[in-house]
């Protein structure tokens, strides 16, 4: 018998299972970036991208699109610092944003690289990701089509582009970063408690010299941190943040929609979880790994002293130190001295 | 009923023991499970946001050249 609260056990258990589980590709990377290594993320401690201490971070959940949040950034001028992850950047870039700094991190061999654009993809792939994921439905509709406008779009902005790249980036990432003029400043991925002799954060920091960054689970948490302990960036908001999926999301449009089918069957749907969103006064659905992620943040939020909004406007982050707020309120307010 | 459960009382509800084997079979599921989920960067709790090293050899400052 299959457990109503299956998601939330699950979810319990996911700092261990993602260490088990991607550990031994993010290493093989590190060691594969490492001659690329020239700057380390601490040369841009304190750095001032944008005015004031103000800081927006843009990850690529499905109220990106729906809430219209870049297009109403746009429209507010925002002066502050832009944080992007990976996943955002075609949006933010067909949206008239350029970010002030991108941050990359995860190890998928053939995966992220889109992202940044693939040059060498001319037919679709046979890996459905993207078009079945909800982060950019551009690639959904056009595979090919949005894929070659992204290409257009980063080979033109590159060299505007600063990435916060974690060594275990997967090295057709890194190579597409450098050939668009990127300029890269790298952090290795904390993988353990550095405090333990056998930590293998500690020994690749011995080998390469990189700071190690607590990435939450996701590269959207780790925008974050980079944003408040490595900018030092003291206001921050927080779009397209969602860790769920809207009311009427086909389940079959979900992250891990694949492998919960492999492993449930025909009960996948248990793995699933239903939160409310008091800001919208609507419930929505989120799968394990989401559910982990949103129990992270908001277990490192109380460890922070930046204060940290919530604009997406959607989605399950809301807690006492992560308050829903409207975007135009937090523009309002940041743009006063 | 495990022996530790037993009482001195009579309930009026049959009481329905698990298969054998249905604990393990949930637990193996869920280690399956686990080894199919999960994010794209690890999380380590309590251990805050940056370790820069513990400084001894210089490489817990921004003026060391990473390798």
């Amino acid at each position: 018998m299959v457990p109503m609260d299956l998601g939330r056990r699950i979810a319990s258990q996911l700092s261990e299972a993602t260490f088990e589980r991607i550990a031994p590709l993010a290493l093989a990377n590190a060691e594969q970036n490492r001659p690329r290594i020239r700057r380390s993320i601490l040369e841009l401690a304190g750095r001032r991208f944008g005015e004031g201490d103000a800081a927006i971070v843009v990850a690529a959940g499905p109220s990106l699109h729906r809430r219209r949040s870049l297009e109403r950034l746009r429209a507010a001028a925002f002066r502050g610092t832009l944080v992007a992850v990976d996943g955002a950047l075609g949006a933010c870039l067909r949206a008239g944003i350029v970010p002030h700094l991108v941050v990359t991190a995860d190890p998928h061999a053939e995966r992220i690289v889109r992202w940044f654009g693939d040059p060498a993809l001319t037919t679709p792939s046979v890996d459905d990701y993207f078009r079945r994921q909800e982060m950019d439905p551009a690639h959904a509709r056009d595979e090919i089509g949005a894929n070659r406008t992204l290409v257009e779009l980063v080979d033109r902005h590159g060299p505007q582009l600063t990435v916060a790249i974690a060594t275990s980036a997967s090295p057709a990432v890194v190579a597409r970063c450098e050939a668009a003029g990127m300029t890269l400043h790298w952090w290795n991925p904390m993988f353990d408690d550095h405090d333990r002799p056998d930590s293998v954060s500690r020994r690749l920091h011995r080998d390469n010299g990189l700071p190690c960054l607590n990435g939450g689970g996701n590269v959207g948490t780790a925008a974050w941190v980079v944003t408040h302990a490595v900018l030092e960036l003291r206001r921050i908001g927080l779009l397209g943040m969602d860790f769920s999926y809207p009311p009427g999301t086909p389940l079959t449009g979900t992250q891990y929609y694949p492998e919960l089918r492999e492993l449930l069957g025909d009960r996948f749907a248990e793995g699933y979880i239903s939160l409310s969103n008091p800001f919208l006064g609507e419930t929505w659905f989120t799968d394990p790994a989401y559910y982990w992620f949103r129990d992270v943040f908001l277990e490192m939020a109380q460890d922070t002293d930046s204060e940290t909004v919530n604009c997406t406007e959607g989605g399950i982050l809301h807690g006492e130190r992560v308050p829903m707020v409207a975007l135009d309120d937090f523009l309002a307010k940041v743009a006063r001295p | 009923m495990t022996k530790y459960l037993r009482g001195n009382y009579t309930v009026n509800v049959t009481i329905e023991e698990p298969a054998p084997g249905a604990a393990d079979s949930t637990e193996a599921f869920e280690r399956k499970a686990l080894s199919r989920l999960g994010g794209s960067i690890c999380f380590v709790s309590k251990k805050g946001f940056l370790w820069k090293g513990d400084g001894a050899d210089g490489s817990g400052t921004t003026d060391r050249q990473p390798a």
